[in-house]
């Protein structure tokens, strides 16, 4: 019994230390700063609607004139398409404006509550868990 | 030694992989059978353990139990392991990064080890269990780890979803 226990020990010591960078999904608040709300108006880079929460990469440009790449956590496919929203409304570089909030440590991370499109069209895009702001209204 | 990875990306770039991982209903229908199977079968160890400890069904034999929880435990193993290895083959690379799947493949082999000893030993002499008392110790002892290890196993499995260390 005592063996085991130190084997397990061991092995998921061993499992800790080899362990690489990942993509995140988590709680909220364990993530994103409900104080730090953010506006983003950019161009996409990249869309990865996927499982268990899709990914938003856009580029946004800096006052001083460079451009900065934010990755915007959003809901699963399932809850986006439900709000009416579809994968190829994604085309890479076209305009896009982001409501969500900055991440704790990440100064390029945001959790996305609302989207809107070039055509106006706006959507909810947070995920269970998020601030009661309204966005989902 | 050559990295998994390049074989991970192959993976996760094949066309219906890629789907599963972009579908509306398929990744959560697959994520919920692998839930449901695994509370099957969890489920139906756990009350095995739990008569081979002591604490659960004492006024029937262990034998008597256990032929006729064994074959909706492995039912339940099949559907959860073939689940499971899908979930896998769909989202390879965040699997592969996280911390908490590393440790519930590890937990997932010493329960393997753990099972495979006692129907190997202990369990083959099962007929003997009433009144020898050191095999009761030993299976109790078997049970006591698969009790702790499935636990922790179905505890690291849902942290999957909590990546803390990225």
């Amino acid at each position: 019994m005592m063996k085991t226990k130190i084997i397990v020990v061991l092995l998921a010591a061993g499992a800790l230390w080899s362990v690489r960078s990942a993509q995140a999904h988590h709680p909220f608040a364990a993530e994103y700063d409900v104080n730090k709300p953010l506006t983003l108006t950019g161009t996409l880079a990249r869309m990865e609607w996927v499982n268990p929460h899709g990914w938003i990469y856009m580029d946004v440009k800096q006052p001083d004139g460079t451009v900065r790449q934010w990755t915007v956590e959003t809901s699963a496919p399932g809850q986006m398409s439900r709000r009416g929203l579809k994968k190829n409304d994604f085309v890479d570089g076209m305009p896009l404006v982001i409501k969500g909030y900055q991440s704790r440590k990440d100064p390029t991370l945001a959790n996305g509550r609302t989207l809107v499109l070039a055509d106006g069209r706006s959507f909810y895009i947070g995920a269970v868990g998020g601030p009661n702001d309204g966005a989902d209204r | 030694m050559p990295s998994v990875v390049p074989a991970l990306e192959w993976l996760e770039a094949l066309a219906w992989t890629t789907a599963i991982r972009e579908s509306t209903w398929g990744y959560p229908l697959v994520e919920t059978a692998h839930v449901a199977s695994i509370v099957a079968f969890a489920g139906l160890v756990i009350m095995m353990d739990l008569r081979l400890v002591g604490l659960a069904f004492t006024d029937a034999p262990p034998m008597q139990i256990q032929r006729r929880l064994f074959p909706w435990q492995m039912a339940g193993l099949a559907l959860s392991t073939a689940t499971g290895l899908l979930l896998c083959c769909v989202d390879p690379l965040r699997y592969y990064g996280n911390v908490f799947f590393r440790v519930k493949l590890v937990l997932l082999a010493l329960a393997g080890v753990n099972a495979a000893a006692f129907h190997l030993t202990t369990y083959r002499r099962a007929e003997r269990w009433e009144d020898d008392p050191q095999i009761t110790a030993t299976a109790r002892l078997a049970a006591g780890v698969s009790l702790v290890l499935w636990s922790a196993i179905i505890v690291s499995g849902r942290f999957i979803a909590f990546n803390w260390f990225d």
